[in-house]
C-alpha cells in the first residue's frame, strides 16, 4: 500500500469514529432493555422487547439499547454487569432487567450504579427490602388473567375435568395455577349451576417454561394424557403452544376439547375454534410510565404489581394484563364471562396495601375465604380476604386441586 | 501415448530422491523400473502420477509439456498408477469403487457402469463380482479392480508399483497376461516397478535402472539376471551364511490352539519352537499363518487353547505383556504397524528405550539414535521424520527398534518389498540374533526365502497345517503343491 | 533442504496465515455491509469493546476479555493434551460442567476460611472434570464408543444433572426457577484484583501454571511422547509398547481436569453461583482454538485470547450498533475456516497433500485398542 492510500484510509477511519460513538445527546433519554431470550421468541422476551419499542414511541426523544439472549449458553462471554456497563456508557439512565434470572445480579449492579434506575421485572427485591433505592420491581398481576382463564375453562367443560399444564414449581406458578382453579370453581358453581366440589382440577408440572427434551416432561404428551384421562379443557401455564396445538388436532378429529394458551396475544391463532381465550402480559404502559418518571426525575421506588385496565382488557395502551376472548366460547358463554370480568373489576381494590384491602374487604378477586391450602391448613376464614403478599408468596396449591405443591 | 520426463529433481529433507532424471517411454511397450529400495523408483512414479510435485523438471505427453498438481490431474492427462498397497475404500462394493472418482461420480449410470465392469473383467479374465464389498477381496483382486477402474477412466499410461507382492501365482499370470494385451493390443504404455528380477525378465520389453536417485542404466531385453544385478548393485550377492544352532529350551508353545478370522479357522494346532530355531510359515495370504503369528504375540485372542512363552501361560494377556516376556514382533505394514508416521527417528528410539522413564533425556535419546543409525546402516538423520525414509530404511529402523536379544522374534514378511541387498542385510540381523539363542517365526510369500532360512516349515492351506521337517530335501514344486492344497497329509504339527 | 528453501517455506507459512486473516477480515466486512452496517464501525466497536481507548485501556472492559479468556485458555490447554493423543474430546463441555458441579458442591457444603476453601474447590473441580473425562475414555477403550459420540452423550448427561441439581436439591430458598442456585458464600469466591479491574489474580496464576505444565508434559516427558505416538498411529504405538488404552483414558482425564478448572472459574468468579449450561460452549470454542494451533501449546494463549477478545468485544458491538448477536460468531467462524484453508493450501504448495492418505487403506491404522487386539 502506498502512502497516499494509507493516508486516505486513516482519514476514513477518523471520519467514521465519531459517527460510531453512540453517546447520548443532551436531550436524548436512553434506556436499556436486557432480555434473557431472543427478542423474537413469541413469548416472554418478545413481550418486553415490544414494550421497549412502545416506550420509544411514547416517550419523547427516547432511545432503547437492548441486549438479547443474555444467558450462560447463548452469551457465555458476558455477564449482566458487563452489559450494564456498556449500556451506561451508551448513556442509559434506566435499565430493565426482564427476568428473575437477573434478580441477584441486578441487586449488585444497582449498588454499583446508584445514578441509574434498574427495574427487575417479576422480582421481589423491593418487597423483601433487599433492593437499594434505585431498584424497582414491576409485574403485571396475572392472578386476574388466570381467574378469567379458569372461568372460561369452567364455562366450556362438559366432562367437569380441567387440566393445567404447569412449568416449574415456585411461588409464582403456584399462585397462578391456584388462581385458575378459583376462577373455574366460581364459574362452575355460579354459571353452570354445578357442585364445585365435583370439579376435577389436575396440575402437571413439566419442569420448565418450555420443553427441553430429556430434562422436562414433554408438554405435547402431557396434554394428550390430560385428554386421554377425561379432561376436555387444558389451560396452559407454559411459554409455548403445545396445549392449544394438541387440542386443535383432537378437535379436528371430532373430539369436544378446548384449550387456553398463555403469554402471547396472538396464541389463539393456532386453533381459533377451540381457543377459549388467552391471558397475556402487556408491559408497554407500565414501562412508559416508569420511563417518563425517570426522565423527569420523578421516579420513586416501588413494587408494582399492576392490575388490568378493567374497562377494556384488550387496550394495550392501558392494561398491564390482557385477555383476548376466544371463539371457542359461544355468545352466551362470552356474555357470562364478560359478567364475571365485571364482577372481578368490582373486587379490585386497586391497592396492594394489606390494611387497605382488609378494610375494604376486597383484594385479588376470588382470593377470599374460606380457603384452605392443599394439606388442609387454613389460608383464610370465611369472608376474610387473602392479602396480596400472601398470594404472592403462596406456599402450596389450594385444597381441591390435584398435583404437587413442591 | 508416449511420455517423457526431463531433468526431474525431488528432495525430501536431506534425501535427494530423484536427481536429474530424464527418461522416455513409448506407447505399446512395457518398461521395467528397477532399483534397490530408496533408489527413487517410487518417487519418480509418484511424480508421474501426480501424488508429488517435482522440485524442478518437466513432464511431456506426446511431446507436449503437461502440468498437473494432483492424481486427478494426472488421470485427466492419461496417466494412472496402481499403488503398492491398493488404496481403495473399505466398506463399499466393487461396483461403487469402480464408479468412485469418475466425472459422473455424483450421479452415476449404475447399469452402464456394471456392464463396463463386467466386460473389462471378462476380457482380462479377472475374477470380480460387482456386488462384493472391497474388504472381502484379496490383494490380487483389488489390484484387478484398480486396473480396470483406471482403464475406464481413459488412462493410457499405466504405472504399477510392486504389483506382484502378495498375490498368488495364478493372479500373477493373469496380471501379466492382461498387461501384455494392454500394451500390444491397446497400445498402452506400462511402467512396471519391481525389485523381482524374474518378473521383470518375464514381462518387460525394456528396463531402466535407478540407484541413489540417479538413472544408472537402460537396456532392451533380453538381458541376463547377472547383468541386471550388476547394474543395480555393481556386484552379485549370495545369501548370508547360516549355520544351524543346536535347539535349546522351548520358548514358544501353543497347545490345542484354535484361532479364526472371518475367512479362515485354524483348529487344534500344537506347536513348540525352541531357542535358536527358525520356523518358516508358508501359504497363500489368508491361509491362517498370520492368525498363528498374531496369537503368538497376544494381538489375537485364541478361541481355544493356550499360548506359553518360556513355559509361562500368556493366554489372554495383552501385547505389552508379551513384549515384556521377551517377544519381538515385526508386522507386515511398516507405517501402519510398527512405525509412527510423523515421529522422528529419535522419538522412536526414545519410545522403546527402557532407560527413558518419566522425563525424557533427549541428549541420551539422540546419542542412542546416532548409534543405531550407524550400527544398522540407516540412511537418515536422528530428526528425520520416519515417513521420509525409503522402505528399506524403514525396515532397518524396525529391526533396530526390536529388543536386542529377545527370546523369540515373530516376523511377518520381513523382507517384503525389499531389494536383494536389503533383504540379505535383514537376514544377517535376524541370524545374528538367532546365533545368540533367539527363536524365529516368520512368514514370507517368497518360497526361496523360506527354504533358505528355515529349520522347519509349516505350510498353511485353508487353515490346515502340514509340517515339512527337512527343508533341505524339499523343492519349490513340492511346497507349491502343499500351498495349493494338494497332498495335505492329515498330520498334526509337532 | 537448503536453508534458503527452509526460509522460503517459513515465509510462505507466515504469508499464508497473514493472508488468510486479511481474507477473512475482507469477507467479514462484506457480510457486515450486506446486513447494512459499516465494517469500520463494527471493528472499531469491537476494539473499544476489549477496552482500547485513544487515551489508554479501559480496565473494566479489558477485564471482561480476560475473564472470558481464563476458562477458554484452561479448556484449550486440556484439549491440546487430548488432541495430541489423537482424540476428539467433544466431551470437554461436560467436563467443564462437572468441574463446576464439584466446585459448587464444595462451595455450598464446606465452610472454611477462603485460603483453604478455594484450593479445595479447585482440586475438587479438577477431580470432577477428570472423572467425567475418564468416563468418556473408558467408554471408548472398554465399550468401543467413539469419543465423539460418548462425549456428546456425556455432555447431555452433565447438563441434565446440573439442571436437576439447580431445580432440585440446590434450588434457592425462594423456590426453583431453574436459573441459578443461591449465591455461594463469600469465602468460596475468587476475589478480583480491585473493583475497577475485576480479574482474579489466582486464576491468572492458574492459567500460567497450566500452560507450563502442559508444555512441559508434552515436550519433556515420556508420557507426552507416548501420547504423540498414540495420536499419530494407535496401532504402531501399541506395537512399540505404548499402553494405548490407559493413555487414551489418561489423556481425556487430564483434559477433563483442566476443563474442570475452567468450569470452576465460571461458577466461582463469573457467576458466583451454579447455573445451567455454565460451560456455555467455551469447551467447543476451545476445540476451535486447538484446531488452529494443533499441538503447539505455545500458540494456545494467543489464539484463545484473540477469540476471547472478539467475543467479549462484541458485547459492546451488540449494544452500540444493535446488530444481530451472531455477528461475532460469524467473524470467528470465517477466521477459523480461512486459517484451516491456508494450512491446506500451504500443505498443497509444498507437495505434501497426498490426495488419498495411506492410513486410509482398509487394513490400515484404524484406532484399535489393546482390548480389541488382545481379545
Amino acid at each position: 500500500m502506498n502512502r497516499r492510500r494509507l493516508l486516505i484510509l486513516v482519514l476514513l477511519v477518523a471520519m467514521l469514529l465519531p459517527a460510531g460513538s453512540g453517546l447520548a445527546q443532551d436531550d436524548e433519554f436512553v434506556f436499556g432493555m436486557v432480555l434473557v431470550g431472543p427478542r423474537n421468541d413469541h413469548g416472554w422476551s418478545e413481550a418486553h422487547f415490544t414494550a421497549g419499542r412502545y416506550v420509544e414511541e411514547h416517550v419523547e426523544n427516547s432511545r432503547m439499547v437492548f441486549f438479547e439472549s443474555l444467558n450462560p449458553a447463548d452469551a457465555p462471554e458476558t455477564t449482566l454487569a458487563q452489559v450494564v456497563e456498556e449500556m451506561v456508557s451508551e448513556g442509559a439512565r434506566l435499565i430493565f432487567t426482564t427476568s428473575d434470572a437477573f434478580e441477584e445480579d441486578t441487586l449488585e449492579v444497582a449498588q454499583n450504579h446508584p445514578d441509574v434506575v434498574f427495574i427487575n421485572a417479576s422480582g421481589d427485591d423491593v418487597l423483601t427490602g433487599e433492593a437499594p433505592s434505585n431498584e424497582g420491581n414491576v409485574m403485571g398481576n396475572m392472578v386476574w388473567g388466570k381467574q378469567i382463564a379458569g372461568c372460561a375453562a369452567a364455562l366450556a367443560t362438559e366432562t367437569g375435568s380441567i387440566g393445567y399444564l404447569g412449568p416449574l414449581i415456585n411461588d409464582e406458578t403456584r399462585r397462578l395455577a391456584s388462581s385458575v382453579y378459583l376462577g373455574a370453581r366460581y364459574c362452575y358453581e355460579n354459571y353452570r349451576g354445578m357442585n364445585p366440589d365435583d370439579l376435577e382440577f389436575t396440575v402437571t408440572w413439566i419442569g420448565f417454561w418450555f420443553n427441553i427434551p430429556g430434562v422436562t416432561l414433554d408438554p405435547t404428551e402431557e396434554t394428550q394424557r390430560f385428554f386421554d384421562q377425561g379432561a376436555d379443557v387444558v389451560v396452559s401455564g407454559i411459554d409455548t403452544t403445545e396445549a392449544i396445538v394438541v387440542a386443535g388436532q383432537r378437535a379436528e378429529e371430532g373430539e369436544a376439547v378446548w384449550a387456553v394458551p398463555y403469554d402471547y396475544e396472538g396464541a389463539c391463532a393456532e386453533a381459533p375454534d377451540i381457543c377459549l381465550g388467552v391471558p397475556y402480559f402487556n408491559w408497554g404502559p407500565a414501562y412508559t410510565e416508569i420511563a417518563e418518571a425517570v426522565k423527569n426525575g420523578e421516579w420513586e421506588q416501588g413494587w408494582n404489581w399492576n392490575s388490568p385496565y378493567w374497562d377494556d382488557l384488550t387496550d394495550n395502551d392501558r392494561t398491564a394484563v390482557g385477555w383476548v376472548m376466544g371463539d371457542g366460547l359461544n355468545e352466551d358463554q362470552q356474555a357470562q364471562l364478560e359478567e364475571f370480568i365485571a364482577f372481578l373489576a368490582e373486587q379490585d381494590s386497586g391497592s396492594l396495601d394489606q390494611d387497605t384491602v382488609r378494610e375494604e374487604g376486597r383484594s385479588l378477586g376470588l382470593w377470599v375465604g374460606p380457603l384452605n391450602l392443599q394439606d388442609g391448613t387454613p389460608l383464610a376464614e370465611e369472608g376474610e380476604v387473602v392479602v396480596p403478599i400472601d398470594v404472592w408468596y403462596l406456599e402450596q396449591l389450594l385444597e381441591g386441586m390435584t398435583g404437587d405443591s413442591e | 501415448m508416449s511420455i517423457e520426463v526431463r531433468h526431474i529433481h525431488k528432495s525430501f529433507g536431506p534425501v535427494h530422491a530423484n536427481n536429474d532424471i530424464s527418461l522416455k517411454f513409448d506407447d505399446g511397450r512395457i518398461y521395467g523400473i528397477l532399483g534397490e529400495n530408496g533408489a527413487g523408483k517410487s518417487t519418480l512414479m509418484k511424480i508421474l502420477s501426480g501424488f508429488y510435485l517435482p522440485d524442478s523438471g518437466e513432464i511431456f505427453v506426446d511431446g507436449k509439456p503437461v502440468h498437473y498438481t494432483d492424481p486427478q490431474g494426472a488421470i485427466e492427462a492419461g496417466i494412472g498408477m496402481l499403488q503398492q498397497d491398493p488404496l481403495d475404500i473399505g466398506p463399499f462394493t466393487v461396483l461403487e469403487n469402480f464408479v468412485y472418482g469418475r466425472p459422473d461420480g455424483a450421479l452415476p449410470d449404475w447399469q452402464a457402469a456394471r456392464e463396463q465392469l463386467q466386460q473389462l473383467s471378462a476380457r482380462f479374465h479377472f475374477d470380480l463380482n460387482p456386488d462384493v464389498t472391497i474388504e472381502r477381496l484379496s490383494i490380487g483382486q483389488r489390484q484387478q479392480l484398480e486396473i480396470i477402474r483406471l482403464l475406464a477412466l481413459g488412462v493410457r499410461v499405466l504405472i504399477l508399483d510392486e504389483p506382484t507382492t502378495g498375490i498368488s501365482a495364478l493372479q500373477k499370470s493373469v496380471l501379466f497376461g492382461s498387461l501384455k494385451r494392454l500394451a500390444k493390443e491397446d497400445g498402452l504404455t506400462v511402467l512396471f516397478v519391481s525389485h523381482k528380477l524374474e518378473d521383470v525378465l518375464e514381462l518387460c520389453d525394456e528396463v531402466a535402472v535407478l540407484r541413489l536417485g540417479r538413472l544408472v542404466g537402460q537396456a532392451k531385453l533380453p538381458v541376463t539376471t547377472d547383468e541386471l544385478v550388476a547394474m543395480m548393485f555393481g556386484q552379485e550377492l549370495a545369501p548370508p551364511s547360516h549355520e544351524k544352532v543346536a535347539p535349546g529350551d522351548v520358548v514358544l508353545e501353543v497347545r490345542d490352539l484354535t484361532v479364526a478370522s472371518h475367512r479362515v479357522t485354524v483348529e487344534g494346532l500344537n506347536l513348540q519352537i525352541r531357542a535358536g530355531e527358525v520356523v518358516g510359515l508358508a501359504g497363500l495370504d489368508g491361509s491362517g499363518q498370520e492368525l498363528l503369528m498374531r496369537a503368538s504375540v497376544g494381538l489375537l485372542k485364541p478361541l481355544k487353547g493356550r499360548v506359553l512363552i518360556n513355559g509361562q501361560d500368556m493366554t489372554g494377556r495383552p501385547f505389552r505383556a508379551f513384549l515384556e516376556a521377551g517377544v519381538g514382533f515385526g508386522a507386515a505394514g511398516r507405517l501402519e504397524e510398527g512405525l509412527v508416521s510423523g515421529l522422528t527417528l529419535t522419538e522412536h528410539f526414545a519410545l522403546v528405550d527402557p532407560e527413558q522413564r518419566a522425563w525424557i533425556d533427549w541428549e541420551r535419546a539422540r546419542a542412542v539414535t546416532e548409534e543405531r543409525i550407524n550400527h544398522y546402516n540407516i540412511y537418515g538423520r536422528p530428526d528425520s521424520p520416519i515417513e521420509t525414509l525409503s522402505g528399506g530404511n524403514q525396515q532397518r529402523v524396525l529391526m533396530a527398534l526390536m529388543p536386542s536379544s529377545p527370546h523369540i522374534l515373530v516376523l511377518e514378511h520381513p523382507t517384503r518389498g525389499l531389494d536383494v541387498e536389503s533383504a540379505r542385510w535383514i537376514w544377517e540381523q535376524i541370524l545374528a540374533r538367532r546365533s545368540e539363542g533367539t527363536a524365529v517365526l516368520f512368514t514370507s510369500a517368497d518360497l526361496d526365502e523360506i527354504m533358505t532360512y528355515s529349520d522347519r516349515i509349516l505350510v498353511f492351506y485353508a487353515g490346515q497345517v502340514t509340517e515339512v521337517t527337512e527343508p533341505e530335501s524339499t523343492t519349490v514344486e513340492e511346497l507349491g503343491h502343499l500351498i495349493g492344497g494338494q497332498g495335505i497329509r492329515k498330520e498334526a504339527a509337532a | 533442504m537448503s536453508d534458503g528453501r527452509l526460509a522460503s517455506r517459513r515465509f510462505l507459512g507466515v504469508a499464508l496465515t497473514l493472508g488468510s486473516i486479511a481474507a477473512s477480515l475482507l469477507l467479514t466486512a462484506l457480510i457486515i455491509i450486506a446486513v447494512g452496517a459499516s465494517p469500520l464501525e463494527v471493528f472499531d466497536k469491537i476494539w473499544q469493546g476489549i477496552g482500547m481507548k485513544p487515551d489508554g485501556i479501559d480496565p473494566g472492559r479489558f477485564a471482561g476479555v480476560v475473564n472470558f479468556w481464563i476458562p477458554l485458555a484452561l479448556a484449550s490447554f486440556g484439549l491440546v493434551i487430548s488432541f495430541t493423543a489423537g482424540l476428539w474430546n467433544i466431551g470437554v463441555e461436560g467436563q467443564m460442567m462437572f468441574g463446576a458441579i464439584f466446585a459448587s458442591w464444595v462451595a455450598r457444603e464446606i465452610f472454611l476460611p477462603s485460603v483453604l476453601l478455594v484450593p479445595l474447590e479447585l482440586i475438587a473441580a479438577a477431580i470432577g472434570g477428570a472423572l467425567w473425562g475418564a468416563l468418556a475414555g473408558v467408554l471408548k477403550t472398554r465399550g468401543g464408543v467413539h469419543e465423539i459420540f460418548g462425549g456428546v452423550a456425556l455432555n447431555n448427561l452433565a447438563s441434565i444433572y446440573a439442571i436437576y441439581l439447580i431445580a432440585g436439591p440446590w434450588q434457592p430458598p425462594e423456590g426453583g426457577s431453574l436459573q441459578s442456585t443461591a449465591p455461594f458464600q463469600e469465602a468460596a469466591l475468587l476475589q478480583p484484583v480491585s473493583s475497577g479491574f475485576r480479574v482474579s489474580l489466582l486464576a491468572l496464576v492458574l492459567v500460567a501454571v497450566a500452560f507450563v505444565v502442559v508444555a512441559v508434559a508434552l515436550r519433556g516427558t515420556r508420557w507426552g511422547l507416548e501420547l504423540k505416538a498414540l495420536g499419530k498411529s494407535p496401532r504402531s504405538a501399541l506395537l512399540l509398547g505404548v499402553a494405548t488404552d490407559r493413555n487414551a483414558v489418561l489423556a481425556i482425564a487430564a483434559c477433563g481436569a483442566f476443563a474442570g478448572l475452567g468450569g470452576a472459574f465460571r461458577v466461582l468468579f463469573t457467576y458466583g453461583s451454579m447455573r445451567p449450561l455454565v460451560s456455555g460452549g467455551i469447551g467447543f470454542l476451545g476445540l476451535l482454538v486447538v484446531l488452529l494451533t494443533g499441538t503447539r501449546t505455545i500458540w494456545v494463549p494467543f489464539v484463545s485470547f484473540f477469540f476471547a477478545a472478539i467475543l467479549a468485544g462484541s458485547t459492546r458491538l451488540k449494544i452500540a450498533l444493535q446488530l444481530d448477536q451472531s455477528l461475532a460468531g460469524v467473524v470467528q467462524g470465517i477466521l477459523v475456516l480461512m486459517v484451516i484453508l491456508a494450512n491446506g493450501v500451504r500443505g498443497r504448495m509444498q507437495g505434501q497433500v497426498i490426495t488419498r492418505l495411506p492410513e486410509q487403506t482398509p487394513t490400515g491404522a484404524q484406532p484399535q485398542s489393546e482390548e480389541a487386539a488382545s481379545g
